[in-house]
């Protein structure tokens, strides 16, 4: 009696421990969890963890006793370290990846640690810089100075200014220098956007002269006003409002050393563009959906996502930060669509005004303008399996990414694209029949054709000697019934 | 009686090789069979469905956890029925001698290759990759392109109209069906506002007796 009682006991606490809720919390104990969901082929939303947590904020506490005003940018490097820029105070913090501090830079000092000074003998100091970018070939940080119109090109590990790229004389068209987005490609091509030019992104040589306009950002054009256009005369036409192409709004460099941008404007018939050496869109969207973010619009006025920025990782895996719902959205390579997850809001770990993106490793730094903070976000376990998986899918290693979209997708039935990744791998080792069954779970039919056609061959090998026994007797009896034919003098029966 | 419908099957055979004298022979020589039309347009209902659940995955993007067979089949078939009653209607205005059993005669039996079409694709759909579906769909419009071709042509030999008059009596089929549709959403209307009002007063009595 006593040992039952005892049982019974034994039993309820053990009941009791795993209803405990269970605190899921960041490193430095802060918690927040975001809900994750994906689209599917038809559009559907479809419930998902999120692939990333929040790990810690960075703001006016981590800044060592400056001012704060507003984080306008984010890049890291390779050895981990935080680059925010500030425009409003006009100075940018280097922070290492636990968020200390390491330096503040808004006077520009030279190699022997003497205040620069530029021709006319004035300081040089950063005036409402909008963007950095570090450029790891050579050692290099790049300022876009965008109030001061130039370029400030520092040394990456003592912030010393090596050069400044002013507005090239040779600049054409009607675009102001105003450099607000950098990035600086393999061969030191110089890429730069400016907010709200036309004329695509400014494309400057090593050495800072100017060498064209880059990027092909066509308008959509609404048949109304195509048809409106079309009667008006030419007088009329020059009153109308013209059709300008819609600016590119940020920039990143893929692992391949494409350009990759994306814009917000609404008139842009796309959105996030890989651009090639003649400035096409060759973004690859060959997923369930095209890479354009929110499909739904939530209410009336609401005219879809509004991309401020993109980070690439080096096996093509790209966040792009929507401003307008205040969502990341995580694609791949092929364009399928991995996650999304964010929201907007004051709470700790949403977002008000995004404005920056980029991965330091594995995590992800998104900075917001508003909040004035910068979030570290960690990949959670799901997220960790998707990461993994399509690096080693990009990397070629199919039996490492097997087991990661495997195990993502115990943890999610309904993901897509893990589904479609296990697919993937099995079409590179060959195995077209299982390659067949994942890619119908996934739901991705142009991966699903190439699997049939290996499969179809396969078959079409294996039973050879049957099908060319059908097709032989065919043509016997086709022969056959002609001779009899014949023989009967040419009449029917 | 199995000559009979041997002689039918036979027309209709007719009728798809060669519309203009197998549709004569149908309306003025009693050849065709409006019950065997009714039974083509049944099964085009059912083809669809088919259609909508078995074509190959490579070229089905339907949603078939979200499919309703019902309904394909009801929208399909009544689309074919407000036709030939709105064609009906007109022609009726515009001295056509055709009716109503024989455009269901007519529609009916043109429906059949592009049945076939169907058929063929639904087949060969499992068995093609991406780049051969276009092919396929070369076969299915054929299919569709006779069928439109047999419609003309019989409703043009049924009504013994000519190509002008046949072409202005179809466009005027579709304005009659906008109206048929339209004049029936607003009788639905009304009636649900009926019923409405009746349970309503209905209630109102229940609670003040």
């Amino acid at each position: 009696m006593n040992k039952k009682i005892k049982r019974i006991i034994s039993i309820t606490f053990v009941f009791i421990l795993l209803m405990l809720p269970v605190k899921v919390s960041a490193s430095d104990g802060s918690s927040y969890v975001y809900d994750g969901y994906i689209y599917d082929l038809w559009g559907n939303v479809k419930e998902s963890p999120a692939t990333f947590q929040l790990e810690r904020t960075i703001n006016v506490d981590n800044m060592g006793g400056s001012k704060l005003g507003s984080v306008d940018d984010v890049c890291t490097s390779k050895d981990g370290r935080i680059f925010l820029v500030d425009s409003t105070e006009s100075r940018i913090f280097v922070l290492d990846e636990n968020g200390g501090l390491l330096a503040n830079l808004k006077l520009m000092r030279n190699a022997d640690n003497k205040i620069a000074l530029d021709e006319a003998g004035n300081q040089i100091m950063l005036t409402a810089p909008e963007g950095v970018f570090v450029h790891e070939k050579n050692r290099e940080l790049y300022v876009a100075d965008t109030g001061a119109g130039r370029i400030l090109v520092l040394d990456l590990d003592n912030y010393s200014l090596k050069r400044i790229i002013g507005r090239p004389e040779n600049l054409t068209g009607a675009t102001q220098f105003k450099p607000s987005k950098i990035t600086v490609d393999l061969a030191d091509r110089i890429y730069v956007v400016v907010q709200s030019s036309y004329e695509g992104i400014i494309e400057l040589t090593a050495d800072g002269s100017f060498s064209g306009y880059y990027g092909v950002n066509t308008p959509r054009v609404s048949l109304i006003d195509y048809f409106w256009k079309s009667l008006a005369s030419d007088e009329q036409k020059a009153q109308m409002s013209k059709t300008y192409a819609p600016a590119f709004n940020n920039i990143a460099l893929d692992g391949e050393g494409f350009v990759m941008a994306v814009t917000y404007d609404t008139s842009a018939a796309d959105m996030v563009f890989r651009l090639n050496s003649k400035g096409e869109n060759v973004l690859r969207e060959e997923g369930n959906t095209l890479v354009v973010g929110e499909i739904w619009s939530l209410h009336g006025d609401d005219q879809g996502s509004r991309f401020v920025d993109i980070a690439v990782t080096d096996y093509g895996t790209y966040a792009l930060i929507d401003r307008a719902h205040g969502r990341i959205f995580l694609y791949n390579f092929d364009g399928e669509l991995l996650n999304v997850f964010g929201t907007v809001g004051n709470l700790k770990g949403q977002f008000k005004d995004p404005s920056g993106i980029a991965w330091l490793g594995d995590k992800l730094v998104v900075s917001d303008k508003t909040l004035k903070c910068a979030y570290i976000m960690t990949p959670t376990e799901f997220g960790r399996a998707v990461l993994d998986g399509n690096r080693f899918y990009y990397n070629g290693k199919w039996d490492e990414a097997l087991v990661h979209f495997e195990k993502a997708v115990k943890l999610n039935v309904n993901y897509d694209a893990a589904y479609s990744g296990i697919g993937k791998n099995y079409l590179m080792k060959n195995e077209y029949k299982k390659a067949m069954e994942y890619f119908k779970l996934g739901q991705n039919r142009m991966f699903y054709s190439k699997a049939y056609n290996g499969y179809r061959s396969e078959m079409l090998e294996k039973y050879f000697p049957l099908v060319m026994v059908i097709f032989i007797a065919l043509i016997g009896w086709m022969v056959f019934s002609e001779i009899r034919y014949h023989r009967k003098g040419g009449k029917k029966k | 009686m199995k000559e009979e419908i041997r002689e039918k099957f036979g027309y209709l055979k007719r009728s798809i090789f060669h519309p203009f004298d197998g549709f004569y022979e149908i309306r003025f020589r009693k050849k065709g069979s409006t019950m065997l039309a009714v039974l083509l347009l049944m099964v085009f209902g059912i083809l669809r469905c088919v259609e909508h659940q078995y074509t190959g995955f490579v070229i089905n993007t339907n949603e078939l956890e979200a499919m309703n067979s019902v309904s394909i089949f009801a929208t399909t078939v009544l689309v074919l029925i407000l036709f030939a009653v709105s064609n009906w209607t007109v022609t009726t205005l515009l001295n056509g001698s055709g009716n109503l059993p024989a455009i269901v005669t007519v529609l009916g039996y043109s429906l059949v290759p592009y049945m076939f079409g169907i058929i063929i694709k639904v087949f060969v759909s499992n068995f093609i990759i991406l780049e051969e579906a276009m092919i396929l769909n070369v076969v299915v419009y054929m299919g569709l392109i006779w069928s439109v071709f047999m419609l003309v042509a019989g409703l043009l030999t049924i009504h013994e109209y000519t190509f002008g008059k046949n072409a202005a009596a179809i466009f005027l089929t579709f304005v009659a069906a906008i109206i048929i549709v339209f004049i029936g959403m607003l009788f639905f209307t009304l009636i649900e506002q009926m019923v409405g009002f009746i349970v309503s007063v209905a209630q109102e009595m229940i609670r003040r007796m």
